[in-house]
């Protein structure tokens, strides 16, 4: 019972500052230490209100080196990049390049909100054009649904079969000829130039 | 050393060369020793020597004690910048009986001490430097400080609550004052207030007396209805030509009986009243306020069926009766002052609402601009005082916008000082007369004044709602008529969306949009944003660079009544000094003109940023106004034939000190 009341104070040896700094640095992020978290941003975001953090919150967030907090935020992968929340900012923080940069971080150091869908469903979707080429979706919503919640298979199942049964819904596993050159492709692009 | 003395007499040049330490500043990173000692052994040197503080009493001591006992007619300084003691070693060369002109200063401390690290190095440019510097003082001449006397008259532009003050405050001291407004009535902005914060007096109550006063007094010409034009002349002496525009009623003759009002052919108003921001509509015929200074009638040429169509009844002529003050010819008039010194305090406009879209001014009809919704509740105002919407509804629901068009990158980028506290005063005032439920939106709240956090604490009390956010938002409610208003409540970590009858942006202050062309009219700049530069932010807040030219109030950056009054007693005070001292000294570093080598090809009249140079009618050749001239030179690095020259920077003396850096004997 004592579980209920959990204490939400942030120590300082949780805050990375250096980690703040740095990502000051990375191209779209050089004005987040201008913020003046007047929230306009969060007002315009069409999606703030389903959002765990605000777009504010997030800049709060990420300015004192909360690393964690941020990268883990259900926020970045709601983000639907419309670009109000850069528009409208009186001091020009580039916001929407903040997520993605955010994105990325979270990639790197493997953080993702706690079963939440759109992450998955990001890296199932590269993984499965990267090795073959081609997106299946019935495949794709399988595996996104057994690594969140495998249970609303039941609920999908009636809607899925009626899918198939009319042809709308292959599954088949589709992929490219000659997926070496897709291969090459990718590769050129993590080369350092 | 021999050199040809101003007489042609020859003369020995002895040099007193002066090291300083600067405490450690110079002495920490420079050998100062080594460095006297090298000055000593330069040719024409006669003394030498090094101080911990040359700047300090003992230290100009030593300068003037060394001239007399030495017979020196030349002094070099080596210590910080010129900007900071370049006079103070002066004035120990003059205390000392030789010209201070004949004196050079070497910077070894910002150029030097305090940018090289390295000890060796930084020694060595030093010697450098300072053998130029004793190089080039052998063929400095002497000069004279030239002084200008100062006309006791001052011209006060502008007749708000800043001008008002600074002209009662100059006339009062006995001195005669211009004040010239292009309005027909003097109070600006103020007038348009109902009251004011953070005491809730009542705008129109104090600063009528005030207006009255200058109206009155017997040291004040008051000037309605005129600009300036013309600017001609220099600080002590200048020469202003102020175009008188035509208000078709003669101002000695109108008793302000408003009669022709009454009678106008206009049964009701149909011109928009500029006064009341359109909200209400005036007559072609009208005073712009019931307190207006002076209280005579104005015709607008715009609007008047007479100038339109040449065929009106003329029934306010009419009800003028016998005093016939309404003159429908009347002319306009240039006329020229001189005076010695200018006050400027043309004051501010107001951000225009329209450029943030999203707010919906001008699209939805009860969003309001602060400046409107001050109209609405001054009693005098286009609604008797009642907060009534467009629609003639009464809101229940009030949502007051902060930092409409201040604080952004994409509208200004400065905070406008004044909006948070009549935000708080509207908000007051809105409540207290509609008891409607008030929300402000913020993102910061600026209460820095003298019973200003108070203000704020009273109005918080009174059940204001005050939401920290700005305004993402704002568009029509479903259906009712009501507008919602859309924002993060940062405080309480949740979007709202709060639906209002009435929209109030509190718009923020800028600069005049003439402000450019007003400026060059009076030779002085304009900063970044759109208002008149100060000389300097903190230390001269109210002259400007151009000797003579005072700022006062909102025109220099925007601010609350206290503090435009403030400044305008400090603009007046300095132009008083100016005045009482009966005379100022120029810096004799001016460009002068060898008429035997000037060809008259003019390019330097148009080259010069300060308009100093003419052609002569007479001689065809060009002739600098010493007095307005500021040492930049342009001219003479422009000229042709090289004969426009300059004290203190004659070519000869700028090779010797670049020979002496780049190359030592």
């Amino acid at each position: 019972m004592l579980e209920l009341i959990r204490r939400k104070m942030k120590f300082q040896r949780e805050a990375d500052p250096n980690w703040a700094v740095e990502l000051g640095k990375r191209p779209g992020c050089e004005r987040i230490f201008a913020c003046i978290q007047c929230g306009t941003c969060s007002g315009t975001c069409p999606l703030s209100i389903y959002m765990d953090f605000t777009p504010r919150k997030i800049i709060a967030l990420v300015r004192e080196g909360f690393r964690n907090d941020a990268l883990s935020s259900q926020t970045i992968w709601l983000c639907a990049s419309c670009y109000s929340c850069a528009v409208h900012c009186p001091q020009n923080v580039r916001i929407t390049e903040v997520m993605y940069v955010l994105k990325r971080e979270a990639i790197k150091h493997r953080l993702y909100p706690k079963r939440f869908p759109i992450p998955v469903l990001a890296r199932e979707f590269y993984e499965m054009v990267r090795r073959r080429g081609r997106n299946s979706e019935f495949w794709l919503v399988l595996r996104m649904a057994l690594k969140t919640s495998p249970l609303s298979l039941l609920r999908l199942a009636r809607p899925g079969w009626q899918l198939i049964r009319t042809g709308r819904l292959s599954l088949r596993r589709e992929r490219v000829r000659r997926g070496f050159e897709l291969e090459r492709e990718l590769a050129s692009t993590r080369e350092v130039v | 050393m021999q050199a040809k003395g101003e007489n042609g007499k020859d003369r020995d040049i002895r040099i007193g060369v002066y090291v300083c330490h600067c405490g450690t500043n110079v002495a920490g990173t420079i050998d100062v020793a080594r460095l006297r000692e090298f000055a000593a052994r330069l040719p024409g040197v006669v003394v030498a020597r090094d101080y911990k503080y040359m700047c300090s009493d003992p230290g100009q001591e030593l300068i003037r004690q060394d001239i007399v006992e030495h017979r020196l007619n030349r002094i070099v300084v080596a210590a910080c910048s010129p900007n900071l003691h370049e006079a103070t070693f002066r004035n120990a060369a003059a205390k000392g009986g030789m010209n201070p002109f004949l004196y050079q200063m070497v910077n070894i401390r910002e150029h030097d001490a305090w940018v090289h690290p390295d000890r060796r190095a930084a020694t060595e440019k030093a010697e450098d430097l300072l053998r130029a510097a004793v190089r080039r003082v052998r063929l400095h001449r002497p000069l004279e400080l030239r002084t200008v006397p100062i006309h006791p008259d001052v011209l006060v532009v502008g007749g708000g609550i800043a001008g008002i003050h600074a002209a009662l405050t100059v006339a009062n001291a006995g001195k005669r004052v211009y004040l010239v407004e292009r309005e027909p009535t003097i109070g600006g902005h103020m007038a348009m207030f109902d009251k004011t914060f953070p005491t809730l007096d009542c705008a129109a109550c104090i600063l009528t007396p005030k207006m009255t006063a200058v109206k009155a007094h017997p040291n004040i010409t008051l000037w309605t209805m005129s600009e300036v034009v013309a600017v001609d002349g220099f600080v002590g002496n200048y020469r202003v030509t102020v175009r008188h525009k035509p208000r078709y009623v003669i101002e000695e003759l109108c008793v302000g009986c408003m009669e022709c009002i009454d009678a106008c052919v206009f049964k009701q108003g149909k011109v928009p009243d500029e006064f009341n921001l359109g909200l209400s509509k005036r007559k072609p015929v009208y005073l712009p306020f019931p307190q207006a200074v002076p209280q005579v009638v104005v015709i607008d040429p715009e609007t008047c069926i007479e100038f339109k169509t040449g065929k009106c009844k003329k029934t306010c002529i009419a009800a003028c009766g016998e005093r016939n003050a309404i003159d429908l010819h009347q002319p306009e008039r240039f006329e020229t002052i001189e005076v010695g010194t200018i006050i400027l305090a043309t004051g501010f406009e107001t951000f225009d609402a329209r450029r943030v879209p999203y707010y919906g001014y001008g699209v939805y009809p009860n969003v309001y601009t602060s400046l409107e919704v001050e109209r609405l509740v001054n009693a005098s105002g286009p609604t008797a005082g009642e907060v009534i919407l467009r629609d003639g509804r009464k809101p229940q629901t009030v949502g007051i916008v902060h930092c409409v068009g201040s604080r952004d990158e994409h509208t200004n980028r400065y905070c406008s000082r004044v909006c948070c506290m009549y935000s708080l005063k509207l908000a007051h005032l809105i409540k207290e007369k509609t008891h409607a439920e008030v929300y402000n939106f913020y993102i910061d709240m600026r209460t820095p004044g003298k019973a200003f956090e108070e203000f704020y604490n009273r109005v918080a009390e009174e059940g204001v709602h005050f939401i920290r956010g700005k305004v993402a938002d704002i568009y029509p409610a479903d259906g009712d008529g009501r507008l919602t208003v859309q924002v993060e409540d940062t405080l309480l970590g949740a979007v709202r969306k709060i639906p209002v009858d009435m929209v109030v942006l509190s718009i923020g202050l800028e600069g005049r949009h003439d402000a450019p062309d007003v400026r060059r009219m009076f030779r002085i700049s304009c900063s970044e944003e759109g208002f008149f530069l100060e000389r300097h932010p903190k230390l001269a807040p109210v002259s400007t660079f151009t000797d003579g030219v005072f700022l006062a109030g909102c025109c220099q950056g925007p601010k609350d009544i206290p503090d435009t009054v403030a400044q305008a007693g400090a603009a007046a005070a300095e132009a008083l000094a100016l005045i009482d001292n009966g005379r100022i000294e120029l810096e004799p570093n001016t460009a002068y003109i060898v008429e035997e080598h000037c060809s008259g090809c003019g390019v330097c009249v148009s080259l010069c940023p300060y308009q100093a140079i003419s052609l002569s009618e007479e001689t065809k050749k060009s002739q600098i106004n010493e007095v307005l001239c500021k040492g930049c030179g342009t001219c003479v690095a422009a000229c042709p034939s090289g004969s426009a020259r300059q004290n203190l920077f004659e070519d000869d003396e700028i090779f010797e000190e670049l020979e002496a850096v780049l190359a030592p004997y």
